[in-house]
């Protein structure tokens, strides 16, 4: 059944638009990216025990589980475990010693997966949300054969720990905690597994609660209360450390961090250090790192932090005796540091990253094993920002006594991700445009300073603007020999096809736009459409404090700038180039046309409502039990080339062209309806409304407006007679649907919607599509000449689509084959279903995961859009919908011409002279 | 990519009866000899009425596994990048008393016809469904470009008749060299009487058309007559 409508849908797209193989890979780019890792949840871990190559895990704060070659950065494979996860998802990621799966946890899941390629080996679910999940290593001091179980802690109404087998992740046994304790930590050591629950006093302040089980039954073995006094108010600043260390830990500190105090799990005696004051400004985080491996020796370190330095001390634990001893300390540094925790058989390591250097100690004794300076990271930062490191995990290789190398996998303030190899950086991620929320196409400053110099000329009296002319160009004769210079390359490169599109400076074809993404941390990041591999200019604009999240939007309202407004603040304007902040807005040389009136509309109350002049013109309210989920206005520049549909008979029908248009969508979650409206957004006046029933509310509703049609999608729920499926339905609004007939604006020049309402007629078709739709958006090119292409970004398939108009066109034929001008337009018959062609994957065979939306940007040539889409990924490329028509492709071939020319020249040669002797020769002959 | 955000909603409300649906690829040569090489993005899903939504990624034996369906009637899709898979609609529905568990049945679906149109039985059972899928086709993105052929490019009818004309212009003398002298002149006299090369032809006409004094007016007769004798 599938294979003759795919077999349809091939022959359709016949002349539609594809990707080539010879532009895959290369007019497109993309970033394939987990977002932020977490400190807790990322580490080296070797996928196949018994090779000793690693790879690095990271469970991000995106909630993507990812692991990547620590030698070049790339993805080597990942999973979006919770779709919409933030930094607050408790997430937990754990791999046993020797072990082919890490084990996952975030939400109510916990998962296995394959270490090596990726895959799910199990998945157990969970009644309420995870607290923690651990892995036994040892079970009664023996080490069990095959794989590691799991010990998963919930929380929710009914708090359970339960014990989950390795290989299929059955529950082995499970312990139902009483009580309204909150459950917070498990722990296991040797012998027990250790639940540590939070217990709330009368005063209000939190006590540690131990429970100790017995790992092979689950009974529960001790219980006892850990004395906290009144130093707890808040779980924040329990720094508590874990499991499968030799001698697992408690530890906390009080709230202005000025003792810090130790418990070895299992005792009741707890030892209390004075935090000292370096200097007199006030720790503001404790953090402790210590081993995850049973078999290491049981020191850990504690790392203070203030606003503007950090040190750190080591502690040894003394299992005999059960105390705890401070070795040493490490001296206190300037700015941020980042230690982390590397072991070797029994020996463990702790490697210091700071701006600056890296450092390597044993846990034993303050030697410094190895160092090694840092240059740099590498990554694009703001001029006032130094990039500093958040946290690390580190891979050191012993060798004698010595530490011959490190490798570190860093993350900077920047939100990228470095791998730092003895000092040196190998890779960057750029994590921080996972987040990103808003982003806008933007000219670069250096094209707009020429625009405007030639403004400047325009402008100015004759005499003046020919000087400031011959000025220019004597200036710019100063580059002439380094293009001169640079001349013959740019030949042999044209010739061989391996020239790029230019630099941003002198980019003929406007490939070169600058993309700033505004992330949902704060920062405003740009990058370079025509050269995507790096980050022109990375800064933080909002100081977010930690829990607090803002709204950004992101435009370009001229040449050269972006502008950022958010719902806290009014816009704020950057150079598109450079990155620096506007701080004297260039006034608007434009005049506002003072004879139009604006119409605002606004959400408000439910309903839309529009004013002019701070009164109000009109009012849309949805009918009782109907909530408004989407409004999508026409683009604001959508420019049109012809105002009317040419016709096989060269007749025209006239489309329906108004800049003020809106595609509005409200649900009716009890009639699990979803109405259409396409409204005037000036007179408020209704031009087209749909009701579909039986409408899935909870799937995405899609939709999309531009020049004279609009189109949305939803999924319908299935009832006996009718399909149950993803729908696509494209609707066109035209002036008259007879030709040559422009119906009653025939008679008007000038017309305003306030004062007629002419309502269009509207043509729709549904069709049936594979798959739901989440967002859709068009492309756009500078004049509008090019046919355009309905761009719908397909989140189970992870691709976005581009659907040429005339495979949707509502004009196509219902029951009929089409006629010889209807042919002649390119109609094809209607059948309802829609397969996507593979070939219309702008995607092609990369995974473009979790894309929010998609922008798109008109460049110079008529025939090109950029397209730039944002969420998890980052992908973007050049569409051509109707063909490069103006631009010679990579399908032309050079040595071809030339050969071609070069061989005519050899054939006139050779034919030369004999056609000189036959014209002699008919001369002479005898007639 | 898969996403477990609707997982939670169902525990608890299913949890006595639990429907398991099974699903897994086989090897289908020449297509898909080897399912572990299916991508790992490859997932299942499972979309019932509204907000009843299972999403599975591939497991490490090439099965999709929904350990709990609540009774519903489906939507059963796979995504793959490499390959399509066809939709199959999948029943789960009550057991008729506590004691029994849910039966489930699968069925091929068609896209665009009706719900109840269904396809070939893919299997039923009683609380648990194992089901096997193969692809129906391949994905392929990539579209080549028309490249420069050799042979199309001397099949081409404009080529043939160069080399045609190739051959008259460079083989011509050789033959009428060839020619016993009584065959030449035999020859020679047949081309001067010919209406199309001897004088006054077609070809010597076409050859010295008077263009000017066509475009001027002159009479169709008198063009006719040859332009050529004007001139001279």
């Amino acid at each position: 059944m599938l294979l003759p409508l795919i077999a349809a849908a091939f022959l359709l797209a016949g002349s539609g638009s594809a990707v080539f193989t010879d532009e895959a890979w290369n007019v497109d780019y993309h970033y394939a990216l987990l977002g932020q890792p977490k400190q807790s949840t990322s580490f080296f871990h070797q996928p196949n025990p018994s090779s000793r190559a690693s790879l690095v895990y990271t469970l991000s704060e995106r909630g993507v589980l990812g692991a990547v070659n620590p030698r070049d950065g790339a993805v080597v494979w990942r999973q979006v475990l919770l779709a919409g996860a933030s930094a607050h998802n408790a997430s937990f990621l754990r791999a046993g010693e020797g072990q082919d799966v890490v084990i996952s946890g975030i939400g109510s899941q916990v998962a296995a997966w394959s270490a090596a390629d990726g895959r799910q080996a199990w998945s157990v679910d969970f009644p309420g949300p995870l607290e923690d999940v651990e892995i036994l290593e040892l079970v009664d001091g023996k080490d069990t054969s095959g794989a590691k179980d799991a010990v998963a802690l919930s929380g929710g109404d009914q708090p359970v720990v339960q014990r989950l087998d390795g290989a299929t992740g059955s529950v082995k046994w499970q312990y139902q905690l009483s009580g309204t304790d909150v459950p917070y930590q498990v722990s296991a050591s040797t012998t027990e597994v250790f639940v540590i629950s939070l217990h709330k006093t009368i005063l209000g302040y939190l006590k540690l609660k131990v429970t100790s089980l017995d790992p092979v039954s689950g009974h529960k073995m001790d219980e006892h209360m850990l004395s906290s006094e009144n130093e707890l108010a808040t779980a924040d600043t329990i720094v508590t450390v874990g499991a499968n260390s030799a001698s697992p830990i408690n530890a906390w500190t009080d709230s202005t961090h000025s003792v810090l105090k130790v418990n070895i799990m299992g005792t009741k005696g707890i030892s209390s250090f004075d935090i000292e004051k370096h200097g007199g400004e006030a720790v503001e985080r404790v953090k402790l790192h210590a081993p995850y491996h049973i078999n290491s020796l049981s020191h850990f370190l504690v790392h203070y932090e203030t606003a503007t330095s950090h040190w750190a001390e080591v502690f040894h634990v003394d299992l005999k005796r059960g105390q705890v001893e401070k070795a040493y300390s490490l001296p206190k540094l300037a700015g941020r540091g980042a230690f982390s925790t590397s072991t070797s058989d029994a020996n463990v390591y702790f490697t210091r990253v700071t701006s600056d250097q890296v450092m390597t100690v044993s846990s034993a004794s303050h030697g410094v094993l190895g160092k090694w300076s840092v240059g740099g990271f590498n990554v694009a930062a703001a001029n006032d920002e130094t990039a500093e490191p958040i946290h690390a995990v580190s891979e050191v290789s012993i060798r004698g006594d010595t530490v011959s190398a490190v490798r570190s996998a860093v993350l900077l303030s920047t939100g990228d991700w470095v791998l730092l190899r003895d000092g040196s950086p190998v890779w960057s991620r750029p994590e921080m445009l996972a987040s990103t929320v808003s982003a806008a196409f933007a000219t670069p400053a250096e094209v707009e300073a020429l625009v405007q110099q030639l403004e400047a000329e325009a402008h100015s009296n004759p005499i003046e603007a020919y000087i400031h002319r011959l000025t220019r160009h004597v200036q710019d004769l100063q580059r002439l020999p380094a293009i001169i210079m640079s001349l013959p390359q740019k030949v042999v490169q044209g010739f061989l096809g391996t020239s790029v599109d230019g630099d941003i400076t002198s980019d003929s074809f406007g490939f070169h736009q600058i993309i700033a993404c505004a992330t949902q941390d704060g920062r405003l990041i740009a990058l370079d459409a025509g050269n995507p591999d790096k980050v022109l200019w990375n800064q933080q604009i909002a100081d977010l404090q930690p829990g607090q999240t803002w709204q950004p939007s992101v435009s370009s309202p001229k040449g050269g700038v972006v502008e950022i407004s958010s719902k806290a603040s009014a816009g704020v304007q950057y150079n598109a180039s450079s990155g620096e902040q506007l701080v004297s807005i260039l006034p608007i040389d434009v005049t506002a046309d003072q004879a139009a009136q604006e119409v605002k509309y606004a959400m408000h109350d439910g309903g839309l409502e529009a004013t002019v002049d701070s009164s109000t013109t009109w009012h849309f309210m949805p009918t009782s039990g109907e909530r408004i989920v989407s409004l999508v206005p026409r683009p604001l520049n959508d420019p049109v080339a012809s105002i009317g549909k040419v016709l096989g008979d060269r007749r025209v029908l006239y489309k329906y062209l108004d800049p003020n248009l809106a595609l509005l969508v409200t649900a009716n979650d009890a009639a699990t309806a979803a109405t259409f409206y396409v409204l005037n957004t000036v007179s408020g006046a209704i031009l087209y409304s749909n009701v579909h029933t039986g409408v899935d509310l909870s799937s995405p509703i899609s939709s999309m407006l531009s020049e004279n049609w609009f189109t949305y999608s939803f999924t319908a729920e299935a009832s006996g007679d009718s399909p149950k499926g993803h729908q696509l339905v494209v609707g066109e609004l035209f002036e008259s649907l007879v030709a040559n007939d422009r119906g009653p604006l025939s008679s008007t020049a000038n017309y305003s919607s306030m004062q007629t309402g002419t309502e269009p007629f509207t043509l729709t078709k549904i069709y049936q599509i594979p798959e739901p739709i989440s967002k859709m958006a068009v492309t756009r090119t500078r004049q509008g000449i090019t046919s355009r292409q309905l761009l719908a970004v397909l989140a189970d398939s992870s691709a976005i689509v581009g659907i040429p108009y005339g495979v949707v066109d509502p004009r196509r034929p219902i029951g009929r084959d089409p006629t010889k001008d209807e042919q002649a337009e390119g109609l094809v018959r209607y059948s309802p279903v829609i397969d996507f062609d593979p070939r219309w994957y702008l995607n092609h065979q990369r995974e473009v995961v979790g894309v929010k939306d998609t922008i798109t940007s008109p460049a110079l040539l008529e025939s090109t859009s950029l397209v730039f889409a944002y969420g998890l990924d980052i992908f973007g490329t050049r569409l051509s919908p109707s063909f490069s028509f103006d631009v010679l492709g990579k399908d032309f071939n050079k040595f071809q011409m030339l050969a071609t020319v070069a061989a005519l020249a050899v054939a006139t040669c050779v034919v030369a002279p004999l056609v000189t002797r036959k014209q002699v020769n008919t001369r002479w002959q005898f007639m | 990519m898969p996403s477990i955000s609707h997982w939670g909603l169902f525990l608890c409300a299913s949890v006595a009866s639990a429907a398991r649906l099974t699903v897994s690829i086989p090897s289908t040569p020449p297509l898909l000899p080897n399912p572990g090489t299916l991508p790992l993005s490859t997932h299942a899903v499972l979309v019932g009425p509204p907000g009843v939504r299972y999403d599975v990624p591939i497991r490490r034996d090439s099965t999709f596994v929904f350990p709990d369906v609540a009774d519903a009637s489906y939507l059963l899709t796979l995504h793959s990048r490499d390959y399509f898979f066809p939709p199959l609609r999948v029943d789960v529905s009550k057991a008729t008393d506590a004691s029994q568990q849910q039966t489930i049945q699968a069925w091929q679906t068609f896209r665009g016809n009706e719900w109840d149109n269904k396809g070939p039985n893919y299997g039923s059972g009683k609380g648990e469904l194992q089901l096997q899928l193969q692809p129906s086709g391949h994905k392929d993105f990539y579209q080549a470009r028309g490249g420069f052929n050799i042979i199309g490019f001397v099949k081409s009818p404009m080529i043939l008749m160069a080399l045609v004309s190739a051959v008259m212009i460079f083989g011509m003398p050789y033959l009428m060299d060839n020619m016993d002298p009584e065959t030449k002149a035999e020859f020679n006299e047949m081309q001067k009487s010919s209406p199309l090369t001897g004088s006054g032809g077609a070809a010597d006409q076409l050859q010295n058309f008077d263009l000017a004094g066509w475009m001027a007016g002159k009479g169709t007769n008198s063009a006719s007559g040859g332009g050529g004798s004007k001139k001279r």
